[in-house]
């Protein structure tokens, strides 16, 4: 799996391309808790080339945004493909995780709650 | 000409009838002639007894847009009958421009009440022409027409009436409100200079006025005039210069220039959210950023359910990024709230939630409501507090299905493989969504333990239980449930085996495919489907070879399936086995053929392809001419 990072604003954006699974997962945490240290709280995933993602992925995921709500940050994803909906779904970790449909979407979000 | 004017005047003679119908037709039929004599009788009828006839005659002299009319509309503003001048004033406003000429001729009437009620015709028809005219009547000898001249300017609105405006204020004092009142309405810049000098005024509802009129005006330079009166210890005049500076806010996109006494006006601020006002709404949400503070979070909470969706959207925003320093007051105002607000605060707590208000939330867990329930115990699993375990547990019999299958939910955030054997029990649900969220969480939970069990279930009776097994180990994904799925492609129900060939694919491993070209034999065409694309993810093109037999499959979908799996591998050589198949007896297998071969650019299919032009099914001919122009084939 890599990471390219990109800071957008305030918010770090994350493209994840390749296989969220265990190694990956692991990758993702060790990018957010680098993040976090440095005080980057604002952190989006977009998941657009996420290719593969399974139960390792998943459980990064949620420990990423325990993380980051003690960090008192904000985490969101974008460009989720259909299977991954499709697990968030069953998982029902689409109820918890702030989703949206487009990386546009999300960091309008971020710059609304700026504005707010 | 003259059998008109003959007409004419039966018509006119008619109006006189006392029959009604006689009226009412003698009327319209004259608003079908242009000539003088007909407008004249139209305006005649405006008097008529019937409402009827009178409102008929109106809509016909609006339609007509005449100069005659207009003139002869004017000379019933001093008509004695106050129903019928207002109707003829009526009918003068919706003539629009074609009754200013007349209007402004009106200006130079003896009688001061028809001057006023043209004057006041004019303002509402707000046409630049009139505002010379108007300008002069500031020095009417009559005061009412005076303050209605300046009224009549202030909604024409040009900036062209300001210095008349400007030089009627100082020498009449009768004038001065309605001038005041015309400035801010006007909203020209140019009068700024005058109205801040206004405001040393010892007349509080002059005071009043010309602070208003600033906030009409919107611009950032007044906010320092403004503010000595923010502080003032008379709270409406205050009061008035928040809301003026709200509206130089709001004109300017949000920004005010400097710091102003929010504190002082946080009642008034959020009594205006409550009322719905948008400016005042608009400005206190956008303080939000830098204005907080235990008294603003308080009233944030009051008006969650005075706001409509837009709103409310910003009010949790907010609430959200501040909330989490003042999560005592949100738990606090919670613990009080009805349904609808209970559900939006748990909303707004989903952003902040940690161990500590995690269990503050925990009585939320005998909540009477189903929804509250179900936000609570997706709350709870997110908290990352162990202590909300059992409470989930005990959410896992809750009498609805959806709390039940948010509380596994949050238990396959929140607990690990200690948890398994209770979480194992929601496979037994009585409903779907539950089972499934059972099944979700374990694949959460993962690891050795979870792949043992899931394995053992796929051998278990229950059909349901083995389908989600096999489902839940595709998406646990790790290595060790690869041996379990091969073993799966040879279970006897075709749903596991499905799912165990569609789980297979994503592991990228030669392992699996001699059982899934043993799969693509299967006796149910779903599995060999499922096969079929399988074997495509991991071998690439090389799969052709091995899928190209189910060309002749009896099942019309999996022929169907192949024909497009094989154009996916973009295998240019396998042209050759589709052609025979625009020959097949099912027109959507031709289609598919037809469609696979132009995406295959096998332009030596386009004889094949031409022999279809002539198929009766348009759905085949339109494929076929596709194909053959992107071939590069004549159509």
């Amino acid at each position: 799996m890599e990471i390219v990072r990109h800071d957008k604003g305030a918010c770090a954006v994350l493209y994840i391309t390749g296989r969220l699974d265990l190694a990956g997962g692991a990758m993702l945490k060790e990018q957010v808790k680098k993040l976090l240290a440095s005080n980057n709280v604002s952190i989006h995933l977009n998941l657009n080339s996420v290719d593969f993602i399974n139960s390792s992925g998943l459980g990064a995921l949620v420990s990423t945004m325990k993380e980051i709500r003690i960090a008192r940050g904000r985490l969101t994803m974008s460009n989720l493909a259909s299977y991954v909906q499709e697990i968030f779904d069953i998982t029902q970790l689409s109820h918890i995780f702030e989703i949206f449909k487009t990386e546009e979407e999300a960091l309008n979000s971020y710059r609304a709650a700026a504005t707010v | 000409m003259a059998d008109v004017i003959e007409r004419i005047g039966e018509l006119l003679a008619r109006l006189q009838s006392p029959d009604f119908y006689e009226r009412e037709e003698a009327v319209r039929e004259l608003g079908t002639y242009q000539q003088d004599e007909a407008v004249a009788g139209l305006v005649i009828a405006i008097e008529d007894p019937d409402l009827g006839i009178r409102e008929l005659a109106a809509n016909l002299l609006c339609g007509m847009k005449s100069g005659t009319a207009a003139q002869l509309l004017c000379s019933f503003l001093a008509h004695l009958d106050i129903a019928t001048r207002n109707l003829a004033a009526e009918i003068l406003v919706r003539m629009g421009a074609e009754a200013v000429p007349a209007l402004i001729e009106t200006l130079g009437s003896d009688d001061y009440d028809v001057r006023k009620f043209a004057v006041d015709v004019l303002g509402l028809i707000r046409d630049e022409r009139a505002i010379e005219p108007l300008s002069h009547r500031l020095w009417d000898d009559n005061a009412n027409v005076v303050c209605s001249a300046a009224e009549a300017l202030g909604e024409i609105g040009s900036a062209a009436a300001v210095p008349h405006l400007l030089a009627v204020y100082d020498k009449i004092d009768d004038v001065r409100m309605a001038a005041i009142e015309a400035l801010g309405k006007i909203g020209d810049p140019a009068a700024l200079e005058h109205l801040h000098r206004c405001l040393t005024t010892d007349d509080p509802m002059i005071l009043y006025a010309v602070i208003d009129a600033i906030g009409q005006i919107g611009n950032l330079e007044s906010i320092p005039h403004l503010q000595k009166f923010m502080n003032q210890p008379k709270l409406p005049i205050a009061e008035t210069a928040m809301n003026a500076a709200i509206r130089i806010s709001v004109r300017n996109n949000g920004r005010i220039g400097c710091d102003l006494p929010l504190d002082r006006f946080t009642d008034f601020l959020f009594d205006g959210v409550k009322k719905g006002n948008v400016e005042i709404t608009d400005f206190t949400l956008g303080r939000l950023s830098h204005w907080y503070g235990s008294h603003v979070i308080r009233n944030l909470l009051t008006v969650l359910d005075c706001v409509d969706e837009t709103k409310l959207g910003r009010i949790t925003e907010a609430l959200a990024l501040v909330g989490r320093s003042h999560s005592e007051l949100v738990i606090e105002h919670l613990q009080k709230a009805g349904k609808d607000s209970k559900l939006r605060l748990l909303d707004v707590i989903k952003h902040f939630v940690d161990e500590p208000i995690a269990r503050q939330l925990l009585p939320l867990t005998d909540d009477p409501e189903p929804d509250v329930r179900r936000q609570v115990a997706y709350l709870l699993g997110v908290s990352g507090c162990r202590d909300a375990v059992s409470r989930l547990r005990d959410l896992t019999k809750d009498g609805t299905g959806h709390v039940r299958a948010a509380a596994y939910a949050a238990l396959g955030w929140l607990a690990n493989d200690d948890e398994l054997e209770f979480i194992m029990e929601g496979l037994a649900d009585k409903y779907s969504d539950v089972r499934e969220s059972a099944a979700g969480a374990m694949i959460i939970i993962g690891g050795p333990k979870v792949v043992q069990r899931l394995t053992a279930e796929l051998y278990q009776e229950d059909i349901e239980r083995q389908r989600l097994a096999v489902m839940a180990l595709g998406w646990i994904g790790e290595r060790e449930v690869i041996e379990p799925l091969l073993r799966a492609v040879n279970h006897p129900d075709a749903g596991v085996r499905k799912s165990a060939i569609t789980a297979l694919a994503k592991f990228e491993t030669i392992g699996a495919v001699d059982p899934l070209i043993v799969a693509l034999t299967d006796e149910n065409s779903g599995v060999r489907k499922a096969a079929i694309t399988a074997l495509v993810v991991l071998k690439g093109a090389a799969a052709t070879n091995d899928i190209r037999f189910l060309l002749s499959d009896p099942d019309i979908w999996v022929r169907y399936h192949t024909i497009s799996a094989i154009a996916e591998c973009g295998n240019r050589a396998a042209a050759s086995f589709l052609i025979p198949l625009l020959q097949d007896e099912q027109d959507i297998v031709k289609i598919a053929a037809a469609k696979a071969l132009a995406s295959l650019g096998a332009s030596d299919a386009l004889p094949a392809l031409s022999r279809l032009s002539q198929e009766k099914n348009k759905d085949v001919v339109e494929a076929v001419d596709m194909a053959v122009s992107a071939l590069g084939g004549q159509s």
